[in-house]
């Protein structure tokens, strides 16, 4: 009796847990953080149909797939991200070394109860947040009934939450940007970006602003990611590789979101809407179009900026006041292009006016968070593979 | 020998009972996530039919227009549906409706005459919110065999939003995002990006 305890404990000494065995695989890195990127890419899908759908077809509930799409990414998210802060957490207490464990650097959480690599802590909390607002919204819907406003709180509360996981993805694939999973998936999850962040400005649509808020927020968080991404990868084509990538994305959900609600209503027995028209998918072609232009734009100014040695403390600001300008000057031309009225010339100057100067903010503000994401990088760790 | 096979038959009903707790289990947990599958997706296939608590009549030229309401009174920025059928049927007619009221954006406000989703012989309007209390109209334009006509009802009362004021809301759901430019507030002071950004280009 006295004799199994000592036994056992030294044979469970030996043999370090399932956590600890995965911390050490070089494959955990790039499988959890291409899970969480399927997680908040069923997130953008989920969305973009579930707005297809009220304009195609109309009736709702809580429970629609295109509802169901846009929980399970949040899920799976989640869960990935959980698994990594937990297998961070028995990496540090069997005593194996974790500030270069993937997903960004380890950040103490509740007193050092649990390490959290600081990309998934954030994906992770954007999951947890989306839950909680989740049933903010259930409580809303009770109120108001379903689901005429997109701009309610509890909806603006939902699409922060997922924005939160998708820069916790952007950040656990920059903090591997040594590698080619790693850059390939910054070039994944920024267009992600891209397309989901404008959604929030929609919040400020009440107030009596002399620009559209969305306009700002497209030109604004579409120059900024750009610029983020191609200074954290620092290669001269990431712009245009970034922008490509947001294309092929854009024509995949162009055809995906109106495919998947005239599915869905077939199945289930509901008939499209009278009067639809031939208007472009709604989600899709919001997404700014001419991108490459902009990202040639900002490849040509930054490979100017290297030849003639401009510094790092200006050089953002000029690639952001010309990418912006491009997207500022290209969305009302785009709006014209998919049916809507001509652009006025003062609408085209506004708007161009509006990209500089929403540019040269974005461009300030990427070099820094490129800074604190080259700084996040676990080389060591993920080099080579 | 007879120990040895009651040990032997002790040890297969001990595993045969292991086997079946871990059956039983999986049963319920696989019993739970059907129920759960089926209690979230049986209100996806049941959409609520169009319940119209109130109605109002307009005379657009010929045509008699009965206006059903989901909800009365009406709430501002309430998920509502409307229904507008005439007194001989919707067949061979068409038209538009203009809605008026405070806070309503102009490219909103004129729609075409269509069947509603859920009710399909009358035309409506599906999950429409007024977004701020007033008064409101509805105005029609029909056309049909018996030519064009027009009306409007006109001093339709909404009332203020339900629920909380909407200044707690968003003050309830501003406190992520502030959260979250707190920490990279704490994050950029500590790290100030700002002294090391002239080297990244």
């Amino acid at each position: 009796m006295s004799t199994a305890l000592p036994v056992t404990s030294t044979s469970r000494a030996s043999q370090p847990s399932l956590a600890v065995k995965v911390s050490g695989s070089g494959r955990t890195g790039p499988i959890a953080a291409n899970t969480v990127l399927a997680g908040t890419t069923l997130s953008l899908f989920g969305i973009s149909w579930d707005i297809q759908w009220h304009v195609d077809v109309g009736p709702d509930t809580f429970f629609t797939l295109s509802h169901l799409m846009l929980y399970s990414g949040s899920a799976v998210a989640g869960i990935a991200s959980l698994a990594m802060v937990l297998i961070a957490t028995a990496a540090q207490r069997a005593g194996r070394p974790v500030d270069q464990f993937p997903g960004g650097k380890p950040v103490r959480v509740l007193g050092g109860v649990f390490r959290a690599p600081l990309g998934y802590l954030i994906t992770g909390t954007g999951a947890a947040l989306f839950l909680l607002f989740g049933l903010l919204d259930l409580w809303w819907h009770s109120l108001y009934g379903f689901d005429a406003v997109l701009d309610s709180p509890p909806h603006i509360g939902l699409f922060l939450s997922i924005c939160f996981t998708m820069v916790g993805s952007v950040i656990v694939f920059a903090a591997a940007r040594h590698t080619r999973w790693g850059r390939a998936g910054v070039i994944v999850s920024v267009p992600v970006l891209i397309v989901f962040s404008p959604i929030t400005t929609k919040a400020f649509g009440a107030l009596p602003l002399p620009v559209e808020p969305d306009l700002v927020g497209n030109v604004l968080f579409s120059t900024l990611l750009l610029i983020l991404g191609t200074l954290t990868i620092g290669r001269r084509i990431t712009a245009l590789t970034i922008a490509a990538a947001l294309g092929a994305l854009q024509l995949v959900l162009w055809w995906f979101s109106p495919w998947a609600a005239r599915v869905y209503a077939d199945a289930t027995g509901l008939p499209l809407r009278d009067n639809l028209g031939d208007d472009p998918p709604e989600l899709p072609s919001e997404i700014p179009v001419f991108m490459l232009l902009a990202a040639a734009t900002i490849t040509a100014l930054l490979w100017l900026s290297r030849k003639r040695g401009w510094s790092g403390r200006i050089a953002p600001q000029i690639m952001g006041a010309g990418g912006g300008a491009v997207i500022g000057l290209s969305l009302p031309i785009q709006s014209a292009l998919l049916g809507g009225s001509g652009p006025a010339s003062a609408e085209l100057l506004k708007m161009t006016a509006v990209g500089l100067v929403t540019g040269v903010l974005a461009g300030y503000l990427a070099a820094r968070l490129a800074v604190l994401l080259r700084e996040h990088s676990t080389a060591s760790a993920t080099k080579g593979r | 020998m007879r120990s040895s096979r009651s040990a032997l038959l002790l040890a297969v009903a001990a595993a045969s009972g292991r086997v079946r707790d871990h059956a039983r289990r999986l049963a319920l947990a696989t019993v739970a996530a059907l129920a759960l599958v089926a209690v979230s997706t049986a209100p996806a296939a049941a959409y609520a039919p169009v319940g119209v608590v109130h109605t109002e009549r307009v005379q657009a030229g010929p045509y008699t227009v009965t206006v059903g309401f989901s909800e009365w009174p009406l709430r501002a920025m309430q998920s509502l549906d409307f229904t507008f059928a005439p007194a001989d049927g919707i067949a061979r007619k068409s038209g538009s409706v203009t809605i008026d009221g405070p806070g309503l954006d102009a490219e909103d406000r004129e729609t075409p005459l269509s069947r509603h989703p859920r009710k399909r012989d009358v035309w409506g309007l599906d999950v429409q919110a007024l977004p701020e209390p007033g008064t409101w109209s509805f105005t029609f334009d029909i056309d049909g065999q018996a030519g064009h006509g027009r009306g409007t009802l006109r001093n339709v009362t909404v009332l203020d939003q339900p629920g909380p004021p909407l200044a707690i809301s968003w003050t309830v759901c501003a406190i992520p995002p502030i959260g979250m430019l707190a920490y990279l507030a704490v994050g950029w002071r500590r790290n100030k990006p700002s002294e090391r950004v002239a080297a990244l280009v």
